[in-house]
């Protein structure tokens, strides 16, 4: 998996791969997609930025510790989020919550952008792990 | 549309059954991933969109590689 056209072409798509996947991430509440559809592509583009400049260059990039503490922060982020949600969705507790928002821009529909987020987030890293634990073993 | 869905089904139909057959290993992980682009067609055709992005992004294209990394270990890094 080292030949010529596919560390060409590679260089080149991945700066597009990554635009369209944080494009599916963010407008999840209004369009197709959502955190594990948007995720899934920023975890190929991660595959491609490994075959396309080698496992040295993503062993300095992506750090295993590092990938680790972003992926664990951002589940902690969502449990947080979505358990205040739960709490205070129904109950008729007079808390602090996020604006609703208007329909149809990107910040509205209060408590899904952020979760999304954390959602991709956490997929392209374990998409990104997938590939590295079936290639060499190790991240 | 009625006969694009039914052409698609036909070889939704004829991809599944020759994954089952065919010998050369690395020709069946490539007819897998005809499997599942048709399949992310037909999802879209039927009105679900966010799934057809997921099997497109998750079923030819994360699958496939995995696949394909396995079947380099198995040969022992010669082919593929």
């Amino acid at each position: 998996m080292s030949s010529v056209i596919l560390k060409t072409v590679g260089r080149i798509i991945v700066p597009f791969m990554q635009v369209f996947g944080i494009y599916v991430v963010l407008f999840g509440h209004i369009s197709p997609g959502g955190g594990f559809a948007g995720g899934t592509i920023l975890g190929a583009s991660f595959i491609m930025t490994k075959l396309a400049y080698g496992n040295d260059y993503c062993k300095k990039k992506f750090k295993f510790q590092k990938l680790l503490t972003i992926a664990t922060i951002s589940i902690l982020f969502y449990g947080i989020i979505k358990g205040y949600s739960f709490i205070t969705g129904g109950s008729h507790i007079d808390s602090p919550s996020l604006p609703l928002g208007h329909p149809g821009n990107i910040l509205s529909g209060a408590y899904i952008v952020p979760l999304n987020i954390a959602v991709g987030i956490i997929v392209t890293i374990t998409i990104y792990f997938f590939y590295s634990f079936f290639d060499e073993g190790e991240v | 549309m009625e006969i694009f869905l039914i052409i698609m089904l036909i070889f939704l139909i004829i991809s599944s059954i020759a994954v089952a057959f065919i010998e050369n290993l690395f020709s069946v992980v490539i007819v897998f991933m005809v499997y599942s682009l048709i399949m992310a067609i037909l999802w879209e055709q039927l009105n679900a969109p966010d799934l057809a992005i997921t099997e497109a992004a998750v079923g030819a294209g994360v699958t496939t590689v995995l696949f394909i990394i396995t079947l380099r270990k198995m040969r022992g890094n010669k082919n593929v």
